[in-house]
C-alpha cells in the first residue's frame, strides 16, 4: 500500500467519524418498553456534559443517586449490599465492585497465561515461553545488580509486582465496557504501596536486628525521630500516589479530550500513549523503587 | 474572624506544600543527574552510586517532608 | 446578569489568561533552548543534520505538551459553559484556581523538557550513530518530567468539573471552600515547578552521558528511572495536599 492510498483512507475515515460524531449525544437503547410492553431498539438523546461523564466514571454511586437510578449491581440489590460491606461508606458499593472485579480479572488472566506458559516447557522455547524467559532474565539481572548475588530469590517478588501492575495498567486499552484501570482507584496502588513498604521494613529488621532498626529512627540526633517516622510513612504515600496520579491522570485526560474532539482519531493515540507507554513506565518505576528501598536498607 | 483564620490556614497549607516542594525537587534532581554522570563514568561502582544517590535524595527530601507535616497540621489541626 | 454569575465569568477569564500566559512562557523558553543547543551541535557535526533536526523537532513537540494542556484548559474555561447551576464564590474560586494550577504547573516541566532536549541534541552530535537510543532515552526522560504536568492537569480538570457543590452553603462556608480551592491550585502549581525542572535536568544529563558512554546505556537508564521517580515525590506530596484541600473539607 503506498502513501497516497493510505492518506486517502485516513481522510475518509476522519470524515466518516466526523459525520458520525454529530449523533454522539445519542445512545442506542435496546430493551422492553415499560408502557406498551413491546421490544424496541431506538436512539435516545442523551446529552452528557463533561462533568457528568467524569462523575459517571469515577463516582458511579454518586452519579446514580444524582440521576435517581436504582442502586443495584447487575440489577441485584443483594449484590450491591454485599459489596457495600467492603467500603466504609455503604454508598460506594459500585466503585468497590469495579475495583474488585478488575483485580479478579487481572488475576485470572495472569494465572491462565502462567498455566499456558508452563504447560509445555521445552528446551526449544515456544513464543510465549521465550517472552517470559526474556522478562525473567531481565529482572534477574536487575535484582542481581541492585540487591546482590545472595538475594536472587527476590526476582519472583519483583517480577510479580511488575506483572500485576503492568497488566492492571494496560488492560485499560481493551475497548470493552466496564474495563477500567484498577490503579485509577486509590485502594489498589495504596495496597501495593503498603505491601512494598512492609517488605522493606521486614528486610531492615531481619538484616540489622530490631534495636539497631529502632536506633535508625534517631539519626542524626534524637529529637528528629518523629520526622524520620513521617519520612518512612511518606515513602508508602509517594510510591502509591505516583502510580495512582499518573493512571488517573491518563483516564481523566482521555475522557475530557474525547468529549472535546468528539472521539475523532486523537483519543486512540492518547489511549495508546497513556495505556502502553505511561502504564509500562510507571509499573517499572514502582518495581525499581520497591527494590531500591530494600537495597538502601540492607547495605550499610 | 474564625472563618478568616481557617481560610488563611487552608490557603497557607497549599502555599506551604507548593513552595516547599520547590527546593527538594531541584536538589533531588541535581543529585540524580550527577549520579547518572557518575555511573556513566565509572560503571563498576553502579550499585554503590545508586545507594548513595537514594540516601542523598532521602536527606534532601526531609525539608519537603517538613512542609508536608506543616501542611497536614494546617489542614487538620487548626480552627 | 446577577453578581455571582458575573463573578464566575471574571474568574474563568482571569484563570484562562493566567493558564496560557505562564505555560507559554516556559514552553517558549524550553523550545528556544533546545533549538539553540541543536544549532550549536550542528556547528560541531554538520553531517548529522538529519538526526539533529529530527531530535530537535521531537523534543520540541514534547516540550509543548504543557502549553497544549494549558490551551485546552483555557478554551474550556472560556467556551466550556462552566457557569451552570452552581454559581457562587466557591465555583468562581475553583475556576480561577484551575487556571492557576495548570498555568503554574506547566512552567517547571517546560524548562526541564527543554534542557533535556538540548543536551540530547548535543549527545546526537557526538554520537550520531546511536540516535535511536539517545532519542528514546530523551523521550522517556521528558515523559517522566511531564508526569508532573499531568498531575497539574488532573487537579485543574477536577477543579473545573468535579468539585463539591457550594452554592447552597452559608456565605462563611463558601468563603472557606473558595480559599481551600485556591490553595489547592497554588499547591500543585508551585509544587510541580521544582520536580519538573529537576527531572528535566536528570534526563538531560542521562542523554548527554549516553552520547559519551553509549555502552553504559542500561545502567544510565536505570539510574535515571530511580532518580527521576524519587525526585517526583515532592510533586506527589503536593498532589496529595491538593486532593485533601479539595475533598477532605
Amino acid at each position: 500500500m503506498n502513501k497516497k492510498t493510505f492518506l486517502r483512507m485516513l481522510v475518509g475515515f476522519i470524515i466518516v467519524q466526523a459525520i458520525l460524531s454529530i449523533w454522539i449525544d445519542y445512545t442506542l437503547e435496546v430493551g422492553v418498553e415499560e408502557e406498551q410492553g413491546r421490544f424496541v431498539i431506538r436512539n435516545v438523546e442523551n446529552p452528557m456534559t463533561i462533568q457528568e461523564r467524569i462523575t459517571e466514571e469515577f463516582q458511579p454511586d454518586e452519579y446514580r443517586i444524582e440521576k435517581g437510578k436504582p442502586l443495584t449491581i447487575y440489577g441485584s440489590e443483594r449484590l450491591y449490599r454485599f459489596f457495600g460491606f467492603f467500603s466504609r461508606n455503604p454508598n460506594k458499593a459500585i466503585y468497590a465492585f469495579q475495583l474488585i472485579r478488575m483485580i479478579i480479572i487481572v488475576d485470572i488472566l495472569l494465572l491462565v497465561i502462567a498455566y499456558l506458559t508452563r504447560k509445555k516447557m521445552s528446551m526449544i522455547p515456544t513464543k510465549l515461553q521465550l517472552v517470559f524467559e526474556m522478562m525473567y532474565t531481565f529482572f534477574e539481572d536487575l535484582t542481581r545488580e541492585t540487591l546482590g548475588k545472595d538475594k536472587l530469590h527476590f526476582t519472583s517478588y519483583v517480577l510479580t509486582i511488575f506483572l500485576f501492575i503492568w497488566t492492571c495498567n494496560i488492560i485499560g486499552i481493551v475497548p470493552f465496557p466496564g474495563f477500567v484501570e484498577a490503579n485509577s482507584n486509590i485502594n489498589a496502588p495504596f495496597g501495593m504501596g503498603i505491601m512494598a513498604v512492609l517488605v522493606v521494613h521486614y528486610m531492615s529488621i531481619k538484616h540489622k536486628g530490631f534495636f539497631k532498626y529502632l536506633k535508625g529512627y534517631t539519626e542524626p540526633f534524637f529529637p528528629l525521630a518523629p520526622i524520620n517516622f513521617v519520612g518512612e510513612f511518606s515513602k508508602g504515600i509517594s510510591i502509591s500516589f505516583r502510580l495512582f496520579g499518573n493512571v488517573l491522570g491518563g483516564a481523566i485526560i482521555l475522557l475530557v479530550i474525547s468529549s472535546l474532539v468528539r472521539f475523532i482519531i486523537l483519543p486512540v493515540g492518547l489511549n495508546m500513549f497513556f495505556g502502553l507507554f505511561i502504564g509500562t513506565l510507571q509499573a517499572f518505576v514502582f518495581t525499581m523503587l520497591a527494590m531500591s528501598y530494600i537495597a538502601v536498607e540492607i547495605f550499610d | 474572624m474564625e472563618v478568616i483564620v481557617r481560610a488563611a490556614a487552608l490557603l497557607g497549607a497549599g502555599v506551604c506544600m507548593g513552595i516547599g516542594a520547590l527546593g527538594p525537587g531541584i536538589g533531588q534532581g541535581y543529585v540524580a543527574g550527577k549520579a547518572c554522570e557518575g555511573i556513566a563514568r565509572s560503571s563498576e561502582n553502579s550499585a554503590l552510586l545508586t545507594r548513595t544517590m537514594l540516601l542523598g535524595q532521602a536527606v534532601a527530601e526531609s525539608t519537603g517532608i517538613y512542609s508536608l507535616v506543616i501542611a497536614l497540621l494546617l489542614i487538620f489541626a487548626t480552627g | 446578569m446577577s453578581f455571582e454569575i458575573g463573578l464566575v465569568h471574571i474568574a474563568a477569564y482571569l484563570g484562562a489568561a493566567v493558564s496560557v500566559s505562564f505555560a507559554s512562557l516556559s514552553a517558549g523558553f524550553g523550545e528556544g533552548y533546545t533549538a539553540g543547543l541543536a544549532n550549536f551541535a550542528l556547528m560541531k557535526q554538520p553531517k548529522a543534520s538529519d538526526h539533529l533536526t529530527r531530535g530537535m523537532l521531537v523534543s520540541q513537540a514534547v516540550t509543548e505538551t504543557g502549553a497544549i494542556f494549558s490551551l485546552v484548559v483555557a478554551l474550556l474555561l472560556i467556551f466550556g459553559g462552566l457557569d451552570g447551576a452552581d454559581a457562587g464564590i466557591g465555583k468562581a474560586a475553583a475556576l480561577f484556581a484551575g487556571g492557576v494550577a495548570m498555568g503554574l504547573g506547566s512552567v517547571g516541566p517546560g524548562f526541564g523538557s527543554g534542557y533535556a532536549g538540548g543536551y540530547a541534541c548535543m549527545a546526537l552530535s557526538r554520537m550520531p550513530k546511536k540516535n535511536n537510543e539517545i532519542i528514546g532515552n530523551m523521550l522517556i526522560g521528558q515523559a517522566l518530567a511531564q508526569a508532573s504536568t499531568i498531575f497539574a492537569l488532573v487537579v485543574s480538570l477536577l477543579l473545573l468539573y468535579a468539585i463539591p457543590q457550594t452554592a447552597h452553603l452559608e456565605i462563611n462556608e463558601q468563603l472557606l471552600r473558595a480559599f481551600s480551592f485556591i490553595g489547592a491550585g497554588l499547591c500543585i502549581g508551585f509544587g510541580t515547578f521544582g520536580p519538573g525542572t529537576a527531572i528535566g535536568f536528570v534526563a538531560g544529563k542521562a542523554s548527554d552521558m549516553m552520547g559519551r558512554y553509549p555502552r553504559e546505556r542500561a545502567n544510565i537508564m536505570r539510574t535515571m528511572f530511580v532518580g527521576a521517580a524519587v525526585t517526583e515525590s515532592t510533586a506527589i506530596y503536593s498532589l496529595v495536599i491538593s486532593f485533601l484541600l479539595m475533598y477532605a473539607m
